[in-house]
């Protein structure tokens, strides 16, 4: 298997890249985890480590569930309850990327923890006899049943090292574990020796070893897996549209462009700044936007769409877009727009990464910000920095450019709390690039974010509703959904292999003809 | 390896260098009554494939300064202008610029449109081609200015006030130089780029120019310190100090006079390296950014995204690239055996 | 002699600092408020997250004291990167193998091809195999290793299908795939040098015949390919060998990024590329450390086969 990006790194208690959870949900199996099956089934929630789902008490502050009996780690030694509380507060003390936003303000007792001022997180009682593990969290938090199942809250043994250990990372109990890590070049998937005995329902023993390669040549990577000589492509990695059309012709039962639904493009609007201060500047480039001709950059990657929430995630509306069906767009409508905003001629700066096609979507936004009216120019940005250096809201203010978000899981307040509700406004490592604070929106993500995932259906039509009304006002200028590769070699069963929308390729799902 | 570590000059950095340094004696024996530079432009007009050379790359400076004519009047198309969904008539038929998993078209060699095809944003070669002709060149004559301005003061300074300043000096150009050129560039380049000082950040052409200028400082820095050296201690350096001439008069007068011959020799040299490490760093992404067009960005594009299906946006600006610098290297050649006959500047040293 | 190599080797040592103090200062005094906590907290990280990776590497602290910090773990091997937390020195010595590969095949490639043309070129001068050496060098002074990399990648490898594209195989693996995988890389990075020594060593050839232990060991009746293999060629080889010895030990440092690069060699060189693009200080400075100590230890090497090829040194 090739993999382009490297993963951050295969230690659960730090690593918060697709990359990484791609191996690690296989390998680290929470409380609780996600379905082994490709398209909307995938994204449900099933018991993991735990019995049965969580149970939620106490108005939503209380999580609770207990153990499977007979539990063991990769290692050979048994999966206690305290180990949860051990792997949560390890992923605050290293920190894991997402502790803070999944972890310290959400389990009650966390923050003190992660301050030095207490000992343990008290909101987190656990009993080895038993195996019975509560949490208290702060305030409710709907999609806590999905933070449960974060591989980097997996559990690993007690008394790990409380520092990351890049090559030597901790036991699980997964079907999978990680052996020969070398840095920045490869390691190896083996299947985990005392995973089949400990009968966990719907999560598979898997088939086959792993052998993972990094290498960031994807043109080579493409043409490995296209004459067989690798197996598998990363899913997170794109296909150069120069080899597209080979692989399409050549090797069509192996490959699939797949809209896993979970993850969108989009273009942030600063709202703070001119000229997309002004609704009807904002209104212009929703109106404008070319989808077609960026699809034609994209190589096939994009699904033009017009609505924040992908079609994954509960809450994507189901009504009409509101400025125009995503296509070819409408160049001399958005003209008029941008004289009636009077903000014609306004300078303009549209940041980019470097990786294609990214920077080739932002280039032709560019010229498209030319052509209505404004005075554009482009800055590209090293990919490894440029999230944390727009990130810099109060030093940088951009005021336009490229932005994505793949889902932690699918709830709308993934999408909507970091990266457009008001408080989530940050210094430093903003996400909410536009800035948007709008009171209607904060109230709405406060109020229909504390709803558990397993009752979303419940809120669906009040986040359609919130979601066209984003759509509606231009707060973020959406051009599409991903479209990710699913390539194979002729050696892997490609029937059988499993398109997970949250983690993509399944690894135990890889087995040869 | 880097382009340039390959041209570079020589040893270690270290005291082996200094006998190979001091070797720069070439007036004297020169025929009565006609002056040296007249002299080196004789034997530089009978050596017919310098010249040749030297007219090639004129040219191709030339036809890259009529880019915009050549934009707005043949081609009608501006250099980052991309129509990834365009059409244009090809002899009656309607062609896409971009196929529709976006392959782009190659040379159609009809001057008005796309003459030499397009790139994977569908931009017209030929308009970037020469637009990013003046690009390269201009960050290659920039950095050779700022290398040759920087290197002769500093080894002037260093050689004629020997002591600490030249201790201070030479270790100063000795870090840089134990640097990998490339290494170096990318380095500072990508520092910039992120942060910049001033004006230099972002997109603006001049950063790559002045981080390949710095870079050089050492190429150029060395052997003059080493001329120098030499120099001061000839007599007429002596007479001038006796007459109680100022040092900064003497340096200028005396002795900057007496270097020009290398410096005019260093020129060429500088250049044609300067618009390879454009190329190099612009290939690892810091050097000319995007969407401005330069040899380098058109390379790397092409290299990125078009092999193999487009291999032309990698061979046409990797052709001119090395043309323009193949032309510079020969002619800076010839000019270096006529300005020195027995040939003893050893390449860029 | 001996006393000779102290002295050098002692002020390599304190080049070695100052360009670890300017690689640091670089990234420090240039990055947006020196810190690189912010980057390496990820996206969703929040202020007390940052301070805490800030306070972990020392972000926090004064720069004299972070740059002593810095170099202490480097030098005791506890420097891990900040973007990956793999010890750097295991980052580098996964991509070594590659970088040895690379530059000793290269390097020996590139010094008897360059040894061999210099000495045609010189032998023939103004003759016909001169000017087909001198256009052939013209033109690999002038070649961008990335473009001829394309080209080989493109004709020969992906039409032709004759060596692989791109990547390493080690040794150990197969050595039909290690060589597989290394020829296109050798060439492509020898050209360059080739070019520029084979032009070097020309000249210098000329320049030796007319010196007075040329013309003696001519006038004792020594054959001319004595003369030249004995006298000439022996003295004219100095300045090549130690050109050689700081761009050999420059590749090995890691400096041969283009040609690492368009192969996907995945070694030093792509490791510093790619800390640099990840702004990670600590991984690159001990790349350019060990690049400075590869141009100290090479350098010695280099002097002492000077010494011994020089008859002017040994006299003395």
């Amino acid at each position: 298997m090739l993999l382009g990006t490297a993963p951050q790194s295969l230690d659960p208690g730090l690593d918060y890249t697709t990359q990484g959870s791609e191996f690690n949900w296989v390998v680290y199996t929470g409380l609780t985890t996600y379905s082994h099956a490709s398209g909307a089934a995938g994204g449900q929630l099933i018991p993991g480590l735990c019995s049965a789902l969580p149970t939620i008490s106490n108005g939503g502050k209380t999580y609770s569930c207990t153990l499977r009996k007979g539990l063991v780690f990769s290692n050979g030694k048994p999966v206690k309850a305290s180990d949860f509380a051990y792997t949560v507060e390890r992923a605050i003390k290293i920190p894991w990327g997402g502790s803070g936003s999944f972890i310290t303000p959400i389990i009650a007792g966390a923050s003190q923890y992660a301050a030095g001022k207490a000992k343990s997180i008290s909101g987190i009682t656990t009993n080895d006899a038993t195996g019975k593990i509560t949490i208290n969290l702060t305030a409710p938090y709907g999609p806590f049943d999905n933070v449960l199942a974060f591989p980097s809250l997996g559990l690993i043994p007690s008394g790990f090292p409380m520092k990351v250990e890049a090559t030597s990372p901790p036991s699980g109990d997964g079907p999978y574990m990680i052996t020969n890590i070398v840095p920045n070049q490869s390691f190896t998937a083996v299947r985990n020796p005392h995973w089949a005995a400990q009968n966990i329902p719907g999560i598979p023993a898997g088939h086959v070893t792993v052998n993972v390669k990094i290498s960031s040549n994807l043109q080579a990577n493409a043409l490995a897996v296209l004459n067989n000589s690798a197996d598998i492509f990363d899913w997170a990695d794109t296909i150069p549209g120069s080899l597209l059309g080979q692989i399409q012709s050549q090797a069509a039962s192996r490959f699939k462009m797949v809209n896993l639904g979970g993850s969108t493009y989009y273009i942030f609007l600063n709202v703070t700044e001119k000229p997309f201060s002004s609704q009807l500047a904002r209104e212009a480039v929703v109106t404008g936007l070319n989808q077609d001709a960026m699809s034609r950059l994209g190589s096939g990657t994009l699904e033009p769409a017009c609505y924040f929430l992908p079609p994954a995630v509960p809450g994507h509306p189901t009504a009409p877009c509101p400025y125009g069906t995503p296509g070819l767009g409408n160049l001399a409508k958005a003209k008029q727009l941008v004289k009636q905003s009077g903000m014609e001629g306004q300078p303009v700066t549209v940041w980019s990464e470097t990786r294609s096609p990214r920077q080739q979507w932002m280039t032709y936004y560019t010229q498209f910000l030319n052509q209505i009216g404004f005075k554009a120019t482009q800055k590209v940005i090293a990919d490894a920095t440029y999230f944390t250096t727009i990130g810099q809201a109060k030093s940088v203010h951009p005021q336009t450019g490229f932005a994505d978000w793949n889902q932690d899981f699918p709830n709308p307040v993934d999408f909507y709390g970091p990266l457009l509700d008001g408080n989530s406004i940050l210094p430093t490592n903003n996400e909410n690039f536009g800035q948007t604070n709008d009171p209607y929106i904060n109230a709405q993500v406060k109020k229909l974010g504390s709803t558990p995932t397993t009752q979303l259906s419940s809120v669906v039509s009040q986040w359609q509703a919130l979601d066209e009304y984003v759509a509606r006002k231009a707060y973020v200028a959406v051009f599409g959904y991903q479209k990710f590769p699913f390539f194979a070699s002729n050696r892997l069963n490609y029937g059988a292999l499993v398109f997970q929308p949250i983690y993509g390729w399944d690894i135990t799902s890889f087995a040869l003809k | 390896m880097s382009v340039i570590s390959g041209q570079s000059p020589g040893q270690g950095p270290g005291e082996l260098g200094e006998g190979f340094d001091a070797g720069f004696e070439s007036e004297g024996q020169l025929p009565p009554g006609v002056g040296p530079w007249k002299l080196a432009w004789r034997r530089l007009r009978r050596n017919r494939v310098a010249m040749f050379f030297g007219f090639v790359f004129l040219l191709i400076v030339v036809v890259c300064l009529l880019a915009p004519v050549y934009s707005t009047d043949i081609a009608h198309i501006g250099p980052n202008y991309g129509n990834p969904t365009g059409t244009f008539t090809l002899n009656g038929k309607t062609q896409f610029v971009l196929s529709q998993i976006g392959i782009p078209i190659g040379p159609t060699w009809d001057i008005h449109h796309y003459f030499l095809g397009a790139d994977d944003q569908g931009r017209d070669v030929a308009v970037r081609l020469l637009y990013g002709g003046r690009t390269s060149l201009m960050i290659g004559a920039v950095a050779t200015l700022i290398t040759m301005i920087i290197g002769t003061l500093l080894g002037v300074f260093a050689g004629y006030f020997r002591g600490w300043w030249d201790a201070i000096l030479r270790s100063a150009n000795d870090v840089v130089w134990t640097y990998p050129a490339v290494l170096l560039g990318i380095t500072i380049g990508t520092v910039l780029n992120i942060h910049g000082i001033g004006p230099l950040h972002g997109t603006n052409a001049l950063v790559p120019a002045v981080v390949i200028g710095f870079v050089y400082v050492p190429y150029v820095f060395r052997p003059v310190r080493g001329q120098v050296l030499t120099l001061r201690e000839r007599d007429f350096v002596d007479a001038a100090r006796q007459q109680g001439l100022s040092h900064w008069r003497i340096m200028t007068s005396e002795i900057l006079p007496n270097l020009s011959s290398t410096i005019v020799v260093f020129v060429p040299l500088i250049m044609a390296n300067s618009i390879l490490l454009e190329a190099g760093l612009t290939y690892l992404g810091a050097g000319v950014q995007p969407p401005n067009a330069s040899w380098g960005t058109m390379i790397s594009d092409g290299i990125n995204n078009d092999i193999p299906t487009a291999f032309h946006n990698v061979l046409i600006p990797g052709l001119m690239l090395v043309i323009a610098v193949m032309s510079i290297n020969i002619f800076g050649d010839g000019l270096r055996d006529a300005l020195d006959p027995r040939s003893k500047i050893r390449v860029a040293r | 002699m001996l006393r000779f190599v102290v002295r050098r080797m002692l002020v390599m040592v304190a080049l070695l600092i100052v360009i670890s103090m300017f690689t640091f200062a670089m990234f420090v005094l240039l990055l947006p408020n020196g810190n690189p906590a912010a980057l390496l907290a990820g996206r969703l990280a929040t202020p007390a997250e940052i301070h805490l990776i800030s306070v972990r590497y020392g972000f926090d602290k004064p720069i004299y004291i972070q740059y002593i910090d810095t170099m202490k773990n480097i030098f005791t091997g506890q420097a891990y990167s900040y973007q990956s937390s793999f010890n750097v020195l295991d980052e580098i010595r996964a991509g070594m193998p590659a970088t040895l590969s690379l530059a000793i095949g290269a390097g020996l490639i590139w010094l008897l091809v360059s040894i061999l043309f210099g000495t045609i070129a010189a032998v023939r001068a103004g003759k016909y195999a001169d000017r087909v050496l001198t256009v052939l060098s013209m033109i690999g002074v002038s070649m961008p290793p990335f473009f001829f990399g394309a080209i080989l990648i493109y004709y020969v490898a992906y039409k032709a299908n004759i060596i692989p594209i791109g990547g390493y195989v080690p040794f150990s693996q197969s050595v039909g795939g290690w060589f597989g995988h290394l020829v296109a890389p050798w060439i492509t990075l020898s050209i360059l040098f080739i070019g520029f020594y084979s032009r070097v060593l020309r000249s210098s050839i000329l320049d030796s015949i007319n010196e007075d232990y040329v013309r003696t060991a001519r006038a004792k009746g020594l054959s001319e390919r004595q003369v030249l293999i004995r006298h000439s060629l022996r003295n004219s080889l100095i300045p090549i060998i130690s050109l050689w010895g700081l761009d050999f030990a420059q590749v090995i440092g890691g400096g041969a990024i283009l040609t690492e690069t368009v192969y996907n060699l995945h070694g030093v060189g792509e490791l510093a590329r790619d800390s640099i693009g990840r702004l990670d200080t600590i991984t690159l400075m001990e790349i350019v450390i060990l690049t400075g100590i590869a141009v100290v230890v090479i350098g010695a090497i280099v002097d002492v086969l000077v010494a011994y090829l020089d008859p002017r040194i040994r006299l003395a």
